[in-house]
């Protein structure tokens, strides 16, 4: 692991601006920061209300509706930029929540060994091993369907991940020369994990996360589409695609909100690799969530 | 190269030969028989095809189309019992006693002939198995007067028995074959696991496979010797999304589609297919809470009332789609005792208005409850439920929206916590006494936590109607009934669903009938094939 | 018998897959029965339900009268011997179920994985090989689509497309309608048509699962390119691959017998995982192809609060992840002598 050595937010400063210039990491920067934009402006761009049912239903795309209407006659081209507001904030929430929780557990895993690390291990073993829709749908029916219970869901799923990343990240730094020299001089634990070894793992991690915003809205709209996520009438792509499903033939209900989710999760999967590779090509972490596909 | 051509020149061939393989097998025709088979798509609603236990519509169906009944109805008529295993039926002045002579000559499907002593197990079988369906027999015992002859007994006046008999939970089963196979006419019962392999009954079709999640198989029958004229060889019934319905009947994968809604069936072109739609016999409703402890919103009077009037009943059948009517009571418009078409509530934003004002409610806009994942018919709840919160909110009426899956909302509603609720009631028997549910302290009034004491002069003219004999006399007392509850109950009936049953031109008789969807006798093959 | 450290390992494996096993099966059940609803009302309709002495039959029969741990402690006995419970929605038992389910979900994870890791390492391998070239971004760019497409819309759209519009594919379901499966030896269509020499069935269940299994391995394939890719590049900067490509060995031998090899490790883990995640979470996919397998009945039987079919359900999916990690783990032993267990 040579290339973990030196400082790494010195790297951080000059490789990333050289990471977005290449095709890629310029293009998902770019689309990703219109979505961004369409979630901030919010309703000043939306050229109708989304939950005005005052058209005409299910016409097919024209001038006045770009993107036509829906079963309730709302206009689709106006829900579909609502849903920035919904799904990518939420997605980035979530991703935050994960590395967090899995970060702490996975640091104190790592660092204090032993019977701490079992026991994180074991948990982290058993959540991996349970079917996430199952664990959605028990979560959604007890709480009741709502995107924050949503993300409570996807995070219980999320978290192991990231405790297993940053444990393994972190055993492999804490036999490392200028650690033990700094315990030797002194170091509590405490000062340990905070001065030498955080700083090291917090890198890759953020890659991971990074990486991880595109899977997040992924899981999440999933959840929708199965109605355990956004509440109606709100706008989520998900249900507006599970909506579609039942009106086949106006394939605008659906396609829609589809690329809507498609074009954000390839914006910040081109920025994750590009972030990636200008910073360390190897840190290919495995992820490894059960989705739901 | 690395030799990375090669893995790529693998899948290429791989590919090639699956692509040419699949040419070849989807030439495959269905069906095992050389006549014609019939493939039905339908959403399944299905966990058994015991005639004793099975009360869901999938069931029925299959069920209708093996067994017989005592009674039965013909196409879509509910209003007159026509014979069927019992060639006739006579009931007591007091209501209480209903003769039946049975046919003569009927057999079973092993040849073996039909008699009284069969009927007699087959209906003792529903009621002590105490499955789903034997609250139809409830207080009812059968006896059989001699060989020829069967009677029922009431405890209570019972005369909507004859409505009740031909609902093919009642079918009659093949005696000997059942117990010999584990039945009895008790809860110790167990020919359930032979009966959803075999079919043991005399009606025109018998089962050839069954899987409960996927498909049901049925042969022709060929001892059958009944009225019906089965007219294929096998019908394959297969439980499909009704999105996918629409592609299947299509392209004609499939020739019948059950469950498409409005909207999805004026996508078809009609030039292939014939669609025959109409209105259901389902009544979707809305009720408001009348408990005090569980919203003193919904309980307010003048709130009900604004409710009633605020709502735009022609913008809901805008979403329900053509064929779907509005009621005017709870009973839908196909049942003796519902309100003709001139009483429809109409729209009164006004009123509402002015309602709304006198009822001086405030506080937390009260949730309205619904299956989330629930489509009755293709028509979605959450659609329904998100075009009412809509309307509501055009008349200065706010509610939040509070879906929960049906499994769990089904727990709230039974123990009377929706605060509203947005439901439906399909009629176990096409006979209004089944609407006295709606009555102050009657199956759904409990839920609606509203007690006889609260509205006394409704649950007189409930009682009233319940005593009446006379089917003229009946029918008057039950629309009196219903009047008084539009006028001061807490149910709104909103939209009877229409049902859309799309069939390819080959085939003919397929009429929808609210207690068995199709008449799998009745269905046949255009151009004599 | 000989304690070799390996079968010692492979024992302690065991036994903490046991109790990971049982540990699951008390999760699964202690949720289903903390989600509000009863099941009871949800299975039997709603007139049943009103009727005290129908409800009483239905809940002896299921042992749902009985105290919770009563329950579990039962279903653990039955367990063992193998009895996994009565699926209170299909009434016949959840192994039979499961038996016609997962051989489902089988048939479109094993399709699936074997076309992504030969399109995927393939990819992966050439992108690696030919990196900053044209073949490396676009070999990129596809994978990183393949990734970000939300499944349950491109198997929509794959839906409408080619079997609607373009009639390329056969409609919904594991065979067209009335036709019989061949006889059950695996439950795996295609494989019991080709060993009763059903050759049209083969092809008739060949192409029903064309479509399931393509847009499930564009993401798979996605995935597989990527990690091939990283992993293969970081082994062709090590010393010891310079050293060989330096003695004059041939690009292809340098390529399968070191640098594959050693990327192996890395991209099994990503194999076994996503193989893992097929098996287990096809939800969205089987909804729109009616295909039954154990993604709709995970779904019915969690709507339905069907608690034998979830714990069912729970216990496949655990039984899955654990034996592809214990397989998986092997593997790295088998290959990478480094990691060995001593």
């Amino acid at each position: 692991m040579s290339r973990l050595d030196g400082p790494l937010r010195a790297r951080f400063r000059t490789r990333i601006p050289q990471a977005w210039r290449t095709p890629l990491g310029i293009t998902g920067a770019v689309v990703a920061l219109v979505w961004i934009l369409i979630a901030v402006l919010g309703p000043a761009l939306w050229p109708y209300d989304p939950l005005t049912q005052d058209f005409a239903r299910l016409e097919p795309p024209t001038g006045a509706h770009w993107f036509g209407t829906d079963e309730l006659g709302r206009d689709v081209f106006t829900r579909v930029l609502a849903g920035a507001r919904v799904t990518v904030p939420l997605a980035v929430l979530l991703v935050g929540l994960s590395v967090v929780i899995g970060g702490v557990l996975g640091l104190a895993a790592g660092f204090f060994g032993r019977w701490v690390d079992e026991t994180v291990m074991r948990v982290t073993d058993l959540v991996m091993a349970f079917p996430t829709v199952i664990l959605a749908m028990v979560v959604a029916a007890s709480l009741g369907a709502s995107l924050l219970n949503a993300v409570l869901a996807a995070l219980v799923v999320s978290w192991p991940a990231y405790a297993r990343v940053t444990r393994g990240l972190v055993v492999g730094i804490r036999q490392a020369d200028y650690v033990l020299a700094d315990r030797l001089l002194g170091f509590s634990p405490l000062r340990s994990l905070g001065t030498d070894i955080v700083p090291m793992v917090t890198g890759p991690v953020l890659i991971l996360a990074s990486l991880d915003i595109g899977t997040a809205t992924l899981l999440l709209s999933g959840l929708s589409f199965l109605g355990l996520g956004a509440k109606p009438p709100t706008a989520e792509w998900g249900s507006m695609v599970a909506t579609a499903i039942q009106n086949f033939d106006s394939w605008w209900m659906g396609v829609f909100p589809g690329l809507a989710i498609l074009t954000v999760v390839m914006a910040f999967n081109f920025l994750g690799d590009a972030l990636r590779d200008a910073l360390d090509p190897r840190t290919a972490g495995v992820l490894g969530k059960a989705e739901t596909r | 190269m690395f030799g990375a051509s090669r893995p790529v020149a693998l899948v290429a061939a791989a590919a090639a030969v699956a692509l040419a393989v699949a040419a070849c097998g989807s030439g495959a025709s269905g069906g095992g028989g050389s006549g014609p088979t019939l493939v039905i798509d339908s959403t399944f609603d299905l966990k058994t095809v015991d005639p004793g236990r099975e009360y869901e519509l999938t069931g029925q169906m299959l069920t209708h189309g093996m067994y017989e009944t005592l009674l039965t109805f013909t196409g879509d008529d509910l209003t007159t019992p026509a014979p069927g295993l019992a060639s006739s039926y006579e009931l007591s002045p007091d209501a209480k006693t209903l003769t039946l002579p049975l046919a003569q000559g009927r057999v079973f499907s092993d040849g073996s002939p039909v008699t009284a002593d069969d009927v007699v197990f087959s209906l003792q079988r529903v009621s002590g198995m105490k499955g789903n369906p034997s609250f139809l027999l409830d207080g009812v015992t059968v006896a059989k007067a001699d060989d020829t002859t069967v009677v029922l007994t009431s405890a209570e006046p019972n005369a909507a028995l004859p409505f009740i008999l031909p609902n093919p939970a009642l079918s009659v089963v093949n005696s000997k074959v059942v117990t010999a196979n584990g039945g009895t006419t008790d809860d110790k019962d167990g020919a359930e696991k032979f009966l959803n392999t075999t079919s043991a009954g005399s009606g025109p079709y018998t089962l050839k496979s069954l899987d409960v999640a996927s498909q049901a198989v049925l042969t022709k029958n060929a001892a059958y010797n009944g009225p019906a004229k089965p007219a294929y060889d096998n019908i394959v019934i297969r439980n499909v999304q009704a999105a996918t319905q629409a592609l299947n009947v299509q392209k004609g994968d499939s020739q019948v589609a059950l469950d498409l809604s409005g909207d999805q069936v004026s996508g078809l072109d009609q030039g292939e297919l014939t669609v025959t739609s109409g209105a259901s016999a389902y009544t979707i409703f809305l009720f408001l809470n009348q408990g005090a402890d569980i919203s003193t919103t919904t309980s307010n009077a003048q709130y009900v009332s604004a409710v009633k009037k605020a709502i735009d009943y022609p913008g809901l059948l805008q979403v329900a789609g053509t064929g779907s009517v509005q009621p005017a009571s709870m009973i839908p418009t196909m049942i003796a005792g519902s309100l003709p078409a001139a009483e429809v509530p109409k729209p009164d934003p006004a009123g509402a208005a002015a309602a709304l004002a006198a009822s001086g409610v405030s506080g937390q806009p009260p949730k309205l409850a619904y299956p989330s994942d629930f489509t009755l018919l293709g028509l979605s709840f959450q659609t329904l439920a998100e075009r009412l919160q809509s309307q509501l909110a055009a008349a200065g009426i706010t509610v939040e929206l509070a879906p929960a899956p049906v499994a769990t909302e089904l727990d709230n509603y039974r123990n009377g916590k929706e605060e509203i609720g947005l439901w439906y009631w399909g009629p176990d028997f096409p006979d209004p006494s089944n609407y006295l549910a709606f009555a102050p302290d009657g199956l759904i009034g409990k839920r609606a936590n509203w007690p006889a004491s609260a509205a006394p002069d409704i649950d007189s003219a409930a009682k009233a109607a319940a005593a009446a004999v006379d089917p003229a006399e009946r029918a008057g007392l039950y629309q009196e009934f219903q009047r008084s509850l539009n006028a001061g109950g807490p149910f709104i009936p909103l939209v009877q669903p229409a049902t859309n049953v799309v069939t390819a031109k080959s085939v003919t008789g397929a009429a929808y009938n609210p207690i068995w969807t199709l008449d799998l006798g009745s269905v046949g093959v255009a151009g004599g094939q | 018998m000989v304690s070799s450290p390996l079968v010692r390992y492979l024992l302690r494996r065991l036994g903490v897959s046991a109790l990971l096993i049982v540990g699951v099966t008390l999760v699964t059940f202690v949720l289903t029965n903390l989600v509000p609803g009863d099941p009871v009302a949800a299975n039997l309709g709603q007139r049943a339900a009103e009727n005290a002495e129908t409800v009483a039959a239905y809940r002896a029969h299921y042992g749902l009268d009985r105290p919770l741990p009563v329950q579990y402690a039962t279903y653990l006995g039955n367990l063992l011997q193998g009895d996994l419970g009565e699926s209170q929605q299909t009434h016949r038992p959840v192994l039979v179920d499961l038996q016609s389910a997962v051989p489902a979900t089988l048939e479109i994870a094993i399709g699936a994985i074997v076309l992504s890791v030969l399109i995927g390492v393939g990819f992966g391998v050439v992108a690696a090989v030919r990196r900053g070239r044209l073949a490396d971004s676009a070999l990129r760019l596809v994978s990183l689509v393949g990734i970000s497409v939300p499944t349950f819309w491109l198997a929509l759209v794959a839906f409408y497309v080619f079997s609607f519009q373009l009639d390329l594919a056969p409609g919904s379901g594991r065979l067209a309608p009335a036709t019989t499966p061949p006889p059950h030896v695996t439950g795996l269509y295609t494989l019991d048509a080709l060993l009763a020499g059903e050759w049209e069935t083969f092809g008739d269940a060949l192409a029903h699962l064309m479509l399931p299994t393509l847009v499930l391995t564009l993401y798979t394939v996605g995935l597989l390119t990527r990690f091939t890719r990283s992993a293969v590049l970081e082994v062709l900067e090590q010393d010891y691959v310079r050293s060989a490509r330096a003695k004059g060995l041939p690009g292809r031998t340098v390529l399968f017998r070191y640098v594959l090899r050693a990327a192996m490790v890395p991209i099994l883990t990503v194999v076994g995982l996503a193989f893992g995640a097929l098996l287990s979470g096809t939800v969205l996919v089987e909804e729109i192809f009616s295909w039954p397998g154990v993604g709709s009945y995970a779904y019915q039987a969690a709507s339905h609060l069907d608690l034998p079919a979830v714990m069912g359900v729970g216990l496949f999916v655990g039984i899955v992840y654990l034996v592809i990690n214990l397989i998986v783990d092997l593997l790295y032993g088998a290959i990478d002598p480094r990691v060995r267990v001593t």
